[in-house]
């Protein structure tokens, strides 16, 4: 019976061997790795099938192996992993690295799949993605009844799909090989990968992914094992980084444990939180400006108060050390923040006549509530005080206002005492001395009485601000018109200042809040970028209108621009800065001017009722002039993918004129964004049907101009012109020109 | 399917030995299992095999030179020789000096263990040896060649050349990898996270990493290496048992506890441990190298 043992003790030693020395000199990897593969394949012995396995794992996460050879290794050992899978393996310690190496394989196939577009038809690379799919979808199936340890290493495997398989940056489109591996490199015409059902795969695992931070019960180990597997995920994929974010951040791991809290649960719920802020402060190391900087900060701050923290702090944690252990030992300090705040100790107020000072002071320190603040110079003072502001307390700002609060009571209680005896014994004894400059208009009254009592009062306590008397501003001086424009203006360019302040400030929130405000929502009630973008439409459109009329008329030439004039220009700057981007500002302002152009136009030809004889009233009309710069200005800048935002726009805007075609059309000149033209034309002929004749006219004009627009727009007419002459003339000229252009029409 | 207790191998396709005696591992089923490791250790060379699993570890303090190589000293000279590597993550190797103001600073990774002891001891050797410095580089320079940075470290980098220059615990470590981390401060702690969650989890490889937090003395050093090494030896117990139930088919036999992967004890195992040492607060997570 001993002889298959020694057998597979043997084996071992030799398979170690070969191990130390692809270890020493990675350049007998692929010699090895496939020499390996019979002895550690799905029929051998479970001790040859684990160490099998783990030299899989090892091989393909080694830096030293290059990703070439990695790739040509690829092919025949999924097809091993895939036996084993199947057989189907139970033994947690293979299956564990098994999913471990399918999680390093997954991107190179993916690369290597994607990257060879020109061999469509190769059967090996269609075979290998095959069988890659097959792996993750046994992996994906079984996970969740596969043992712990199994479990945890799919959930990195999920996380290494979603990183493939959502759109990462092109750092340089020209050294394609120079790419990260993700759904970017992935040419849109790729005959084994669909890039809409690749990213609709990955969203759905990404939400299985972030599914862990909702279950009821927190299994520590996903927890910590997801969170600390989602740092590269938000630093290199720009479109989930948000929702991953947001997860996180709903997630307080105190919450989801259940009492009795054991020792392992505090170990657990605490590896929790400690893991959560790590990868919050990791992503704010990155991007201190990141949008949800605030929100993640507050989390944060959140989590160091949690209470299982705190008891378990206080119950476990040695004192602090007689002295830092080093220089800048400051990090356990802070720590003093999250516990309780010690209970405000308010000394009753010092004796005397009452005044705001005595009234204010909270301490006992002789040396301190004498210090008179005002010595400060008052820049010092600020530094001073917004830093303390920030880390005030709140209870103890809350105890120390209830104090003052009571204090205050009291006093006026005894005040009122004290007037009311006053009363008395003024009208026993008249005594006007107090108030030498009083001069009273009336013949004294009780009631005069009674106001010189209040204000003796009121003397006795701000002594300071009655005798400053009353303030009047004085006059300022007139403006000149140029200065008037130079503040207006400057006034402007703050408004703009806040719409780049707007744009860093949170975004999902602003998101929810407009959906429920829905169609009760008011322009500009929010003081978000829409509401600022709409407040400086209308402060270009609405607000001057009809004051360059005035100056026309009265034959004021001066060449000055108007301060709409100078909004205009630069929001139509401000726009083209980032017209992706700032596209929805663009259709906010477009629509304000269109909307005031109809406004005029209604009040003009009012006026024209009213002054029959006069001269007829003209009103510049902005919208047009407006719509075709900027649609001038980013048509350039529009490539053959952007059609989405060339639809959007003249979709949205209010009104699609023909200049504003005619500026699409001209798009068909690049063979590149012929499509693009086409597309955009098609998508108005269906949705908007008020402008369909227009655009219809323009694709015929296009597929007379651009022969290159011939397929599509051809389909286009047919479809919605099929008596269009234009058909006609290109169909009888077909012949010659296919005979003409077989070069130029076949890249 | 039905399932017959007595055929606890019948999902793999292990050749059959014969029938017992001596029973072979792989036929044993999970009820007597622990009653006849103990036997079957000495009797079966497999299973002696199969013993000598240990994880893989990685103590890291501020400079790679007290707390840390404490520890590697203890895990690395156990009886039971765990693999084990060390680091620093501080940006500078900083040693005592003769006041606090001027401290001694070497970089990471370039300066050895016994350069250190030369020039310190050129120095002022009674100042050094009186303040446990020199004592502490001369055992360090016995362990291994010299402080290496955390921060630097590529996992998966085969440390062959480790071996053979003869580094204590470097047998098991040729790979690169480990499977827990063990720093011995909070700040170290973060930094090891922090810089895990930066190299990119590219391996796909979990790593246990843990938090001991000790005073940066000798003695607090000494006790909590002792404690350090305990912890090992609990969590190295708990991987071997995992190791040595074949396949899931023994593992569903198991009830409550004895099923759970190593995984699943971990935070068990340092709860118990943290009873144990209430002076040495205790962290952990599990991050992928």
């Amino acid at each position: 019976m001993a002889q298959p043992m020694d057998n597979v003790v043997d084996q071992v030693a030799q398979l170690n061997a070969a191990r130390s020395l692809v270890l020493g000199d990675a350049a007998f990897y692929p010699q090895i790795v496939n020499g390996i593969l019979p002895l550690v394949g799905a029929s051998t012995r479970l001790e040859l099938r684990r160490w099998g396995a783990n030299f899989l794992a090892e091989t393909f996460a080694s830096p030293m192996l290059a990703v070439a050879q990695k790739e040509q290794l690829a092919p025949n050992v999924l097809q091993t992993i895939r036996e084993i899978l199947e057989l189907p393996e139970t033994d947690t310690t293979v299956l564990q690295s098994l999913v471990q190496t399918s999680a390093s394989l997954y991107p190179l196939v993916f690369r290597h799949v994607a990257n060879n577009t020109d061999r469509v038809n190769n059967p090996q690379d269609g075979k290998s993605w095959e069988t890659m799919s097959a792996i993750k979808q046994d992996i994906l199936r079984r996970m969740d009844s596969f043992p712990c340890p199994v479990k945890l290493c799919c959930a990195k495997f999920i996380q290494r799909v979603v990183q493939v398989q959502t759109p990462g940056l092109i750092s340089d489109p020209r050294r394609p090989d120079q790419n990260e591996t993700s759904l970017a490199v992935v040419p849109r015409n790729h005959a084994i990968l669909s890039i809409p059902n690749l990213e609709a795969e990955s969203s759905g695992l990404l939400d299985r992914l972030l599914g862990v931070f909702q279950e009821e019960t927190s299994d520590a180990l996903l927890v910590n094992a997801t969170l600390n597997c989602l740092a590269p995920l938000i630093r290199t994929r720009q479109s989930v980084a948000n929702k991953i974010i947001n997860a996180v951040l709903e997630f307080y791991p105190a919450k989801h444990a259940r009492p009795p809290f054991t020792p392992t649960i505090r170990v657990s719920v605490k590896s929790m939180e400690r893991t959560a802020r790590a990868l919050l402060i990791n992503i704010l190391k990155k991007n201190p400006n990141h949008p949800l900087a605030g929100r993640m900060q507050m989390y944060i701050e959140r989590l160091m108060q949690s209470r299982l923290e705190a008891t378990d702090d206080a119950s476990r944690k040695r004192g602090l050390p007689n002295e830092p252990t080093d220089g800048l030992d400051n990090a356990k300090r802070a720590r003093l923040n999250a516990l309780p705040p010690p209970m405000l100790k308010i000394p009753p107020m010092a004796p005397g006549p009452a005044s705001f000072d005595r009234l204010f002071t909270l301490t006992e320190d002789t040396g301190l509530s004498s210090f008179d603040v005002k010595q400060l110079p008052i820049d010092l003072v600020l530094k001073i005080v917004v830093p303390l502001l920030s880390q005030v307390n709140d209870s103890t700002l809350s105890q120390a206002v209830d104090a003052v609060r009571t204090r205050y009571q009291t006093i006026t209680k005894e005040q009122n005492l004290q007037r009311q005896q006053q009363q008395k014994a003024a009208a026993q004894d008249e005594d006007d001395d107090y108030e030498p400059e009083y001069q009273p208009m009336d013949v004294a009254s009780v009631v005069s009485e009674e106001a010189s009592a209040v204000a003796a009062e009121v003397a006795d306590l701000q002594p300071e601000l009655v005798s400053l008397g009353p303030f009047v501003l004085p006059q300022p001086p007139p403006l000149s018109e140029e200065e008037a424009g130079e503040i207006g203006r400057s006034a402007v360019a703050r408004v703009f200042g806040m719409l780049n302040a707007a744009e860093t400030s949170p975004a999902p929130a602003k998101g929810q809040s407009q959906q429920k405000l829905g169609f009760a929502r008011l322009a500009g009630s929010t003081f978000d970028r829409d509401a600022w973008s709409v407040l400086l439409a209308r402060l270009a459109t609405r607000a001057p209108a009809g004051l360059e009329n005035d100056q026309q008329t009265k034959g004021d030439v001066r060449k000055q621009t108007t301060i709409a004039e100078s909004i205009r220009e630069t929001l139509y700057r401000f726009i083209l800065e980032d017209f992706r981007g700032r596209l929805n500002i663009a259709i906010i302002w477009l629509n304000e001017e269109w909307y005031n152009d109809r406004i005029r136009m209604k009040s003009a030809a009012n006026q024209r009722d009213d002054s029959e004889e006069d001269s007829e009233p003209t009103v510049a009309l902005n919208y047009d002039t407006w719509a075709t710069r900027l649609l001038d200005g980013f048509l350039a800048y529009l490539d053959s993918r952007d059609i989405k935002v060339l639809v959007r726009f003249l979709s949205e805007v209010p009104e699609v004129t023909i200049p504003i075609t005619q500026r699409v059309a001209s798009l068909a000149k690049d063979p590149e964004r012929v499509n693009l033209c086409v597309q955009s034309l098609m998508y108005l002929v269906m949705f908007r049907p008020p402008a369909r004749e227009m655009c219809l006219n323009t694709v015929e004009d296009v597929y007379q101009t651009y022969e290159e627009s011939r397929p599509a727009a051809g389909k286009v007419l047919t479809k919605w012109r099929p008596q269009s002459t234009v058909l006609e003339t290109a169909a009888n000229a077909a012949p010659e020109q296919s005979e003409a252009k077989p070069v130029t029409s076949e890249p | 399917m039905a399932y017959d207790p007595r055929r606890a191998n019948s999902g793999t396709s292990t050749p059959q030995p014969p029938p017992p005696p001596p029973p072979p591992p792989e036929t044993s089923t999970q009820a007597d299992m622990a009653s006849t490791t103990q036997a079957l250790e000495t009797a079966n060379p497999a299973n002696a095999a199969t013993d000598s699993y240990k994880l893989k570890f990685c103590t890291v303090c501020a400079s790679n030179n007290n707390r840390s190589m404490e520890a590697h000293l203890q895990l690395s000279g156990a009886p039971t020789a765990f693999p084990v590597i060390s680091f620093g993550t501080g940006s500078l190797v900083r040693l005592p000096g003769p006041s606090i103001t001027q401290p001694n600073v070497y970089s990471f990774n370039s300066t050895s263990y016994n350069q250190m002891y030369e020039e310190l001891s050129g120095k002022d050797e009674r100042l050094y040896r009186s303040n446990g410095i020199l004592n502490m580089l001369d055992r360090n320079r016995q362990l291994k060649w010299g402080p290496e940075r955390f921060q630097d470290w590529v996992p998966g980098v085969p440390r062959v050349d480790h071996l053979s220059k003869g580094d204590k615990g470097a047998v098991g470590t040729e790979g690169g990898i480990v499977d827990i981390i063990i720093t011995c401060e909070e700040r170290c702690w973060d930094a090891v996270v922090d810089d895990l969650m930066n190299k990119g989890t590219a391996l796909n490889y979990p790593v246990h990493v843990f938090n001991v937090d000790i005073k940066d003395n000798h003695e607090e050093a000494l006790t909590g290496g002792k404690a350090i090494l305990d912890l090992a030896n609990r969590l190295n117990e708990a991987a071997v048992a995992e190791h040595r139930i074949h396949g899931s088919e023994g593992w569903e036999n198991g009830t409550g506890p004895a099923r759970q992967s190593f995984d699943e004890k971990v935070p068990e195992i340092l709860a118990d441990w943290q009873e144990k040492y209430p002076n040495l607060p205790a962290l952990w997570t599990l991050a992928w190298l």
